[in-house]
């Protein structure tokens, strides 16, 4: 993984330890689908999407104002990718996500916060081939979402998320053969962790 | 509407615009005739042949001590046609059994005259070296008996200048042939040219091996 995704990480987290009380972590786990990568036009229509995968999400936040926070929120996901043509999908092997999040959080409801952010996602294929000929590819990423927290130990929140998150895709290997813009993807997780709460 | 109203509607309409329009696929029209014409009774018939998804990866079996270098000319000619592809239609992996070869690769020259049955692909007409392709088409051009027989054979001393780049382009031709492209080109820039003229895979080839990866194939590979 990039250095520009770990140094804004260890960062927060180092400077977290003199505000340890103020501050929140979160790790959680779940699963991710995403809107189709690509479309092509090969005799008949072709695109591509990632398959539903399974998602880490990892986060810290400290007090900005009363009521709401900042921080930073880290996922990983792993899953397969497959082309669909005429109506029949073929394998395209594993492809790796990361993505990094500098957010916002604020309250809805007692229980039930919102979150913005914006940061940036890499793609990181398990082989350099076909749509990722030249590599993987970072793009710059959007995304808002709602947290529900409900305290189950002295210290522990149960935390369930939804998110959504946007940014356009496109890769080197499709770019030098031609293809012009980029592709808007959408993402959608839902996971349920552990939060060590602020009381 | 006031100018400045009329800018910031313009300039909003081209960020939504933007924002939701989807990636834009490139033309693929330029490629070449790859079909082998056989003679018919009933007249021309076309052979249009490809890898299906479950032969993948082929298996490729290569003489390695009939040619200097045969297996690692072979195997970069592998490397250059699956870098056609952005779906992966076309995968190739050399084996070390022959009997289990869909493509058996020789370093030493074609037989004088292909077995009755066979169709023969001759090529690469350079000094320092020759290539053919066989193929065993069934009579009624439906089915394509496996292992294709490429060869890839010197033709001057092992140490003449040149001899390299010759074993180099010309497996990349024959595999040409083994992934489908069943024709000559008509261009001299296209590494499929009859009597090939350059090192690598022209535009033009690589979009008739991507094209051709997405038509129904006339025949089957069968056994070996």
């Amino acid at each position: 993984m990039p250095k520009s995704f770990l140094l804004p990480a260890l960062l927060l987290f180092a400077g977290a330890t003199g505000l340890e009380a103020q501050t929140d972590y979160y790790a959680r786990v779940g699963v991710i689908g995403a809107s189709k990568l690509m479309r092509d036009v090969i005799i008949d229509d072709i695109s591509v999407r990632p398959s539903i995968a399974p998602m880490l999400a990892l986060g810290a936040s400290l007090p900005i104002g009363p009521g709401y926070r900042a921080g930073l929120e880290a996922t990983f996901a792993s899953g397969s990718y497959h082309q669909e043509e005429d109506g029949v999908e073929s394998d395209l092997g594993t492809l790796r996500t990361g993505s990094l999040l500098l957010g916002f959080d604020g309250p809805i409801v007692p229980s039930l916060r919102w979150r913005v952010g914006a940061g940036a996602i890499l793609y990181w294929p398990s082989e350099d081939a076909g749509i990722f000929l030249q590599g993987g590819t970072t793009k710059f990423l959007a995304g808002f979402g709602v947290d529900y927290r409900r305290p189950v130990m002295t210290k522990w929140d149960l935390m369930a998320s939804a998110r959504y998150d946007y940014h356009r895709f496109t890769t080197e290997e499709l770019e030098r053969r031609g293809f012009s813009q980029n592709q808007p993807v959408s993402r959608v997780s839902l996971s349920v962790g552990l939060a060590r709460g602020l009381r | 509407m006031s100018s400045l109203s009329r800018h910031v509607t313009i300039a909003l309409a081209g960020a939504v615009a933007l924002a939701c329009g989807d990636i834009g696929a490139p033309v693929r029209n330029d490629f070449y005739e790859w079909r082998l014409i056989v003679p018919t009774a009933g007249g021309p018939d076309t052979v249009h042949f490809h890898w299906s998804r479950e032969d993948l990866p082929v298996r490729v079996w290569v003489a390695a001590d009939e040619a200097p270098d045969l297996p690692a000319h072979v195997q970069r000619a592998i490397d250059t046609w699956e870098s056609a592809y952005l779906y992966g239609e076309f995968r190739g992996e050399l084996v070390s059994d022959s009997n289990t070869a869909d493509v058996i690769v020789r370093g030493v020259p074609a037989p004088l005259k292909a077995a009755a049955r066979t169709t023969r692909l001759p090529s690469a007409l350079a000094p320092e070296c020759g290539g053919a392709t066989d193929l065993d088409i069934t009579p009624d051009l439906s089915q394509l008996r496996l292992p294709m027989r490429v060869y890839v054979d010197p033709r001057v001393s092992l140490d003449t200048p040149g001899l390299a780049d010759c074993l180099a382009l010309t497996s990349i031709h024959e595999m040409g042939h083994a992934i489908g492209i069943f024709a000559h080109s008509a261009n001299d820039a296209d590494i499929m040219f009859t009597d090939p003229q350059v090192d690598l895979p022209s535009a033009r080839d690589l979009g008739t091996a991507e094209v051709l990866y997405h038509l129904d194939p006339t025949i089957e590979a069968v056994g070996p």
